[in-house]
């Protein structure tokens, strides 16, 4: 494992290519961080709008997604790449496709933000706060580490996926309670818990995305430990 | 494995010729030693004190930009290097605990036990059949029935015998390039060696001779200790088990091939492999 | 001239190109007519040894005496034994000398002294005028035998082909590709079994040539054999003794008032060279490369 800034390749085609992959996933990242903003800004804001952006832009998302796919394919028959070359095409096509998942999830919350928006504003909806902060965290800091190559940001990932699993434990917990309580808002509920949900399912694609940036800076398969 | 450490050095007081068939055990790790082994042509030291085990049976790769040594190293092993005018070595190079530098080893019979195979494939001008008995006959052995039983046996080896069963008679330089070097690697195994030096020997083939050539080499590692020297990264990727990496007359690394090209441990290898120099 | 029309491949000044066709076409011409000039004196000599030397050519000139001066009849059996008997002696002393010096100066010492030193003492002999082999051959064997021979004249022939068999041999064992040798070593050959099995044999074909190049060159010599085997009106029985060769009686019977001799001169003439060139065809045809 090298940390040390590695020289261009002599064949300047394979940097560029590899630059292009890399440019490519930055670019998704950048959009998929949007459309969950856009998401949680529509159920925040309660407004529809936002919505419907967050869920019409995914489909740039799934097209960069191929994208990249077709870009690591590529890299891969036309370079062959070996050792940090290859770690780094193979973990940006599953990093692409994590990413994708995030996105999705960014969609399934818009949804469930605009049918809260067809009801009264609940209180409850600032239970979620902490998962969204601690979720939203997470997914940058996991690209922040992909764009920096810094293993040890992610490395530390995986210890805040575990909170956010309890984050939305708790949460989940509480508003069962309250649907207890307060059955008439039962549905608003349920849609709060689907959106803390998907939240959580964030925080796993960020972990994971996280390990394939373990995997591409030091060659390390860090995945599935301690279970 | 690492190349700083020198395990206990076997003495070669009790020299012998290198006769190794009898007590030959396979699975040795260290079955060719190369201690602190340094090469000079003329003034210019090429190799500087080199250090490698290398086990019994397994395939293992040199790789190294041109003039790296890598070359020099391997034919050092059967000292096709004494050949060349103007060149000393130091240090020592053992197979199976005897010094390949003993006195008492002819150099001769030293070529018999350790077979080659060249870059530019190089049947002599005569018969297939001829070819294959070729060491035989300097050898002495002069049996037909030993010449015949040796052609089909080599034959087979290379994996060239169904293709040119029917004319073992005719001119080896009628083949093709693939067949010519698969004919030079059965006459590199006809006087029934235990170690097969490979020097580029794909580097002038297509890919289709290469593949043949390759899936040779590793039907071959159950019999023979095989070292190739290439060029072609993926090809020692895909033909060895263990891959040295020489640099400017050094050793860099040396490690399994997997771990070579996923993840190798010094930044020159890294840096060579990746395209990033040589 | 009219200017031509322009087109995709004219040249943008349309005249360089017609100068340049011009002058390569003259001198494509020139060089056609020059070389065949140099057919001419070649073709006149086949001509003229041809038309002078056939009207006696029989069979008798192969088995009889050449005539004494003045009289007719008879032929120059001895003159064309004896030219064989001196060139095989010249062969049997120039081959191996040549052919095993050569393997030592490409074999075993490319860079020695030694090597440089046969090989320019090799080139500086074929130099030599081959009357000084001639001279040479006559102060080392007849001198000190006391008698003019066929051994002289061999001896003579041979520092005459000596160079020419060691000189092209080297060539032909350099022609020897490396990587059969390398091959050879590589499977534990020694030096002379590789030399012997390998070199030679591939090298046979151009050292062959070369022995055939020393033939037609020792049997159309005169000089060296003039002044060493002489000449003799009789049947070789010894090589001991004064001995017939075609080009000291071409040289003797030329010179001799006799119209008859001038003609058995002119057949030896056109027997010499048909001999010659056989020879040398002979030498490119038997011994052309086989494998590549």
């Amino acid at each position: 494992m090298h940390t040390e800034p590695s020289r261009p390749h002599t064949l300047s085609d394979f940097t560029t290519a590899l630059d292009k992959l890399r440019g490519s996933v930055l670019t998704m990242a950048s959009l998929t961080k949007k459309n969950l903003q856009n998401a949680i800004q529509g159920l925040f804001e309660r407004d529809d709008d936002f919505c419907n952006h967050s869920i019409a832009d995914d489909e740039e998302i799934d097209l960069l997604e191929i994208q990249i796919d077709r870009e690591g394919i590529e890299v891969m028959s036309r370079f062959q790449p070996v050792a940090k070359d290859l770690r780094e095409v193979i973990s940006s096509i599953k990093i692409g496709a994590n990413i994708e998942r995030v996105a999705d999830q960014a969609v399934n919350i818009a949804r469930r933000a605009r049918k809260l928006n067809e009801h009264p504003e609940l209180p409850e909806l600032h239970l979620l706060d902490p998962v969204i902060k601690l979720s939203l965290e997470m997914f940058e800091d996991a690209i922040r580490s992909f764009a920096e190559r810094n293993a040890s940001l992610a490395v530390e990932l995986k210890a805040r996926d575990k909170s956010l699993d309890r984050l939305n434990k708790e949460v989940t917990d509480e508003l069962i309670n309250r649907m207890q309580d307060d059955s008439t808002n039962l549905p608003a509920y349920l849609n709060m818990i689907f959106i803390s949900r998907c939240l959580e399912r964030i925080g796993d694609h960020s972990a994971n995305i996280a390990e394939d940036v373990v995997f591409a800076v030091r060659a390390e398969d860090i995945r599935h430990l301690g279970k | 494995m690492s190349t700083e450490e020198h395990p206990i050095q076997i003495p070669n007081s009790t020299a012998r010729p290198l006769e190794l068939t009898d007590d030959f055990s396979p699975g040795e790790t260290n079955f060719i030693k190369v201690d602190n082994f340094k090469f000079f042509y003329g003034k210019k030291e090429a190799l500087h004190g080199i250090n490698l085990e290398i086990p019994s049976r397994r395939v293992i790769s040199f790789i190294g930009p041109s003039g790296c040594g890598k070359s020099t190293l391997l034919r050092n092993f059967n000292r096709m290097n004494e050949l060349i005018p103007g060149v000393r070595h130091e240090g020592d190079i053992t197979i199976h605990g005897t010094s390949i530098f003993d006195p008492s080893v002819e150099v001769i019979a030293l070529r018999r036990r350790i077979g080659m195979v060249f870059q530019k494939s190089n049947p002599f001008p005569m018969s297939i059949y001829e070819n294959i008995v070729y060491p035989l006959r300097i050898a002495g052995q002069g049996d037909r029935s030993v010449h015949d039983e040796t052609v089909e046996r080599c034959l087979c080896s290379a994996a060239l015998w169904d293709e040119v069963k029917d004319r073992l008679h005719d001119s080896a330089l009628g083949l093709s390039g693939g067949q010519m070097q698969r004919l030079c690697i059965a006459r590199a195994i006809a006087s029934s060696p235990e170690i097969l030096l490979m020097d580029e020997p794909c580097s002038a083939l297509d890919p289709i001779a290469t593949a043949k050539v390759e899936e040779l080499i590793i039907e071959l590692k159950k019999d023979f200790t095989i070292v190739i020297v290439t060029h072609n990264m993926q090809q020692a990727s895909r033909v060895s088990e263990l891959t040295a990496f020489f640099y400017l007359g050094n050793l860099v690394e040396f490690d399994e091939t997997r771990k070579i090209f996923t993840n190798p441990s010094k930044l020159q290898t890294e840096e060579y492999i990746t395209g990033r120099f040589g | 001239m009219k200017p031509k029309p322009l087109h995709f491949f004219s040249s943008p000044k349309g005249e360089t190109s017609f100068f340049r066709l011009l002058r390569n076409r003259f001198l494509t011409g020139l060089c056609i007519a020059l070389s065949l000039l140099t057919l001419v004196p070649l073709i006149s000599i086949v001509i003229l040894v041809i038309r002078n030397g056939l009207p006696l050519l029989s069979m008798n000139l192969f088995s009889q005496l050449p005539p004494a001066p003045g009289l007719e009849g008879g032929g120059f059996g001895n003159a064309i034994m004896g030219t064989l008997v001196m060139v095989g002696i010249s062969l049997l002393l120039a081959v191996p000398l040549g052919v095993f010096s050569a393997v030592y100066i490409n074999e075993y010492a490319p860079v020695s002294p030694v090597s440089s030193a046969v090989r320019f003492v090799a080139k500086l002999l074929t130099g030599i005028p081959s009357i000084i082999c001639g001279v040479f051959a006559f102060a080392a064997v007849v001198m000190t035998s006391h008698h003019f021979s066929a051994i002289a004249g061999g001896v003579a022939l041979a520092i005459l082909i000596l160079p020419i068999i060691l000189l092209t041999t080297e060539q032909a064992l350099m022609g020897v590709s490396s990587a059969y040798r390398e091959a050879s070593f590589g499977v534990g050959a020694t030096a002379f079994q590789t030399i012997w099995r390998i070199v030679l044999p591939d090298a046979m074909p151009a050292i062959m040539t070369g022995v055939m190049l020393a033939v037609s060159r020792a049997a159309g010599e005169t000089a060296p054999v003039l002044f060493t085997a002489l000449f003799s009106q009789n049947w070789i029985t010894s090589v001991l003794e004064p001995t017939a060769s075609l080009s000291v009686l071409i040289y003797n019977f030329a010179s001799l008032p006799y119209a008859y001799h001038i003609k058995l001169a002119w057949s030896a003439s056109l027997v010499l060279v048909t001999v010659v060139t056989m020879t040398n065809i002979l030498a490119q045809l038997i011994f052309s490369p086989k494998h590549r």
